[in-house]
């Protein structure tokens, strides 16, 4: 019995082509001229456009079918050249849902499964059911893992986003890419602002600069946090088996499921907001099949720091938080960093008061600038690095903190790194590479600015781990 | 005096196999008992290569900075052969010294990197995670016969780990050993 994907495909994806296809129409029909008298035309196209897309994506539909046959997961599709893909389960990576609130209105679901490398990799069924959706998900996972039908454990609720949570994530998460927009805004307008201000404001103007960044952040905070609201509304974790899954999202849900045996790495992230509030975050990353193929996902968005290391633990048992710091001399570093870019920036204000005329208040940036030895001091502190026993540790950053926890037997190659200035002082990085490193942020799990003896020590020493490990495995 | 030299406790173990030593297990290869043991560093050619590239950017930047300097100052027409000279001379000392700095190794069970000039990176790739081994040959490189073996493992930054510098049979020898080294070490999942 190949079943079929949901009737109401048919009429949501033929409405979906045609307005993909007709906003350019519709664009030239309001760019020329004379549209009263193109109406008809306009009406008589639209609707052509639909009765064909409904005929084409009826045909598809008629065509489309799938079965989960015993080994693989069989797909026939296509109306002109017909279609058959059969697709072994253990080479399936991952099963994602998703609708929006339109697919949700009508009960649609999109499956998306990736599959391993070698040709196309993805497989989308658009749409089926909402619980048929969530049938092929869990499913598919037992037949990836081997399990029999209903076989191994129930379905455990790890975590559940509460109310007070998820105001919590909207209150701390921050989003800055906006600023480099606002900058060229910004560089654009300042001639005219200047001349308008100047006149009448006079010494109020003094607060302009840090004025300006205050406005920076609450813009951060509002985008960050209604982003992360939306994204992150009604999140839950399950673990079922082998496998983690989440559900997530206020107007378009998500569904996804983490293989744990692809788990390369564990990070509990919290930047400073969230870690004075005493929250965290846990953010897993796993291997594709294809290299570079990496995924990372957010296991738990936000939750009392302890509940986040202890959920940690059951998907990688590392022992305590503890570090190693680096040597104090390291310090020394950061805070000549925080120095010249403190330096930099009265310049680059000053410059700007002086070149575009527009009233900038660089002077009180000079106030931050006896800061910097206080923030070199936290970077400095909020760093370090552990080896257990069966982990490497790696904690980083003082604005957004990371403690990465890298399982010995997921290392892939160790490098010990050392600039020009870090030489000077006898300093070197050693950074782990894992097969999943190549997430969007790409900082990779390092402990950073030790001392050189310690770094070639513990680069033979990570390696010797690493071998221990898959050698008993 | 580095402090850093991590393969003195493994240089007599390779060199006990290397001299046909007895009881250390997969010595009965003809591969293992030739690996060098001392760290091998690059082709001197290589340095041709190297101030060839920099020759080709510092004549490309004299040529923009003179260009730039002609439409906007006019007044320092020194300036773009200043800039030509100075890069090539800092490209070709850079070139020299990277190609003595230069060093790989065939540990028993890792291949072992040291190289760069501003930045020194040594590298550990086990040979359990390399997953397979390219040779590449830039046209540059390709005329003074030298390639380049890239060696690719699982994780991110697999295709860092790149040996220039070789001769060609050089180049393929060394490909092809990595990849026995690679299957020969346990591991089926390198993941």
């Amino acid at each position: 019995m190949s079943p079929r994907l949901h009737p109401l495909s048919v009429p949501y994806r033929a409405a979906e082509t045609v307005v993909r296809l007709g906003w350019p129409l519709v664009f030239v029909m309001v760019g020329s001229v004379s549209i009263t008298g193109r109406i008809g035309l306009v009406v008589v196209l639209v609707v052509g456009g639909l009765a064909l897309a409904l005929l084409h994506e009826g045909a598809r539909y008629h065509r489309f079918a799938y079965d989960l046959a015993d080994d693989v997961l069989d797909i026939r599709s296509g109306v002109v050249s017909h279609r058959r893909r059969e697709i072994p389960y253990t080479r399936i990576q991952n099963v994602d849902l998703s609708r929006n609130p339109v697919q949700r209105a009508l009960g649609l679901t999109a499956v998306a499964v990736e599959t391993a490398g070698g040709g196309e990799t993805e497989v989308t069924l658009r749409f089926v059911r909402a619980d048929e959706a969530r049938r092929i998900q869990s499913t598919l996972g037992e037949r990836r893992r081997g399990d029999a039908p209903g076989d191994g454990q129930p379905e455990r609720e790890l975590f559940s986003l509460t109310r007070r949570e998820l105001g919590l994530l909207g209150l701390v998460s921050l989003d800055f890419r906006f600023v480099s927009v606002m900058i060229v805004i910004l560089s654009l307008a300042a001639p005219s602002m200047a001349e308008r201000l100047r006149p009448s404001v006079g010494g109020a103007v003094v607060l302009a600069a840090p004025a300006l960044l205050v406005v920076v952040y609450l813009l951060a905070a509002l985008l960050g946090g209604s982003r992360a609201v939306a994204s992150y509304h009604g999140f839950k974790l399950r673990r079922s088996g082998g496998e983690l899954r989440y559900e997530r999202g206020l107007m378009a849900r998500f569904s996804g499921t983490i293989p744990l045996d692809r788990v390369q790495t564990a990070t509990v992230r919290a930047n400073v907001l969230a870690r004075t509030l005493g929250y965290a975050s846990l953010v897993v990353e796993t291997a594709g099949y294809a290299p570079g193929d990496a995924d990372r996902a957010t296991v738990v968005p936000i939750a009392d720091r302890d509940r986040v290391l202890s959920l940690a633990r059951s998907i990688e048992p590392f022992g305590s938080v503890d570090v190693e710091r680096p040597p104090t001399r390291a310090r020394t570093r950061y805070i000549v960093r925080y120095l010249l870019v403190g330096t930099v920036l009265v310049a680059v204000a000053y410059g700007i008061d002086r070149v575009t005329a527009f009233p900038v208040g660089w002077w009180v940036l000079l106030a931050v600038l006896p800061v910097a030895p206080v923030l070199g001091h936290l970077q400095w502190r909020h760093r370090g690095y552990a080896l257990q026993d069966d982990h490497f540790l790696a904690r980083n950053g003082f604005w957004v903190e990371t403690v990465t926890v890298v399982p010995f037997d997921r290392v892939q190659t160790v490098f010990n790194a050392a600039t020009l200035f870090q030489r000077r002082r006898n300093l070197a990085t050693v950074t782990v590479d894992t097969a999943g490193s190549r997430s969007i942020t790409g900082r990779q799990p390092a402990a950073v600015d030790i001392d050189r003896d310690v770094a070639a020590d513990l680069l033979e020493r990570v390696v010797a781990a690493l071998h221990e490990h898959v050698a008993s495995r | 005096m580095d402090g850093d030299d991590p393969e003195a406790g493994e240089r007599s173990r390779v060199e006990s196999s290397a001299v046909g030593g007895a009881g250390a297990p997969g010595e009965a290869e003809p591969g293992r008992n030739d690996l060098p043991a001392r760290p091998a560093g690059l082709h001197p050619r290589i340095r041709l290569v190297w101030v060839g590239w920099t020759a080709i950017a510092s004549l490309l930047l004299g040529l923009a900075v003179t260009g730039l300097e002609r439409a906007l100052l006019g007044t320092l027409p020194w300036l773009g052969p200043a800039v030509l000279t100075v890069v090539f001379g800092a490209g070709t000392a850079h070139a020299f010294a990277r190609y003595r700095i230069w060093r790989y190794r065939l540990r028993e069970e890792s291949l072992y990197l040291d190289r760069g000039v501003l930045t020194r990176v040594r590298t550990v790739v086990p040979y359990v995670r390399i997953q397979h081994v390219d040779v590449r040959r830039s046209a540059l490189a390709r005329m003074l016969g030298l390639s380049t073996i890239v060696v690719y493992t699982a994780g991110s930054r697999g295709a860092d780990v790149v040996v220039p510098g070789l001769p060609r049979e050089r180049a393929a020898d060394l490909q092809h050993r990595l990849q026995r080294l690679a299957t020969d070490a346990d591991g089926t999942d390198a993941v």
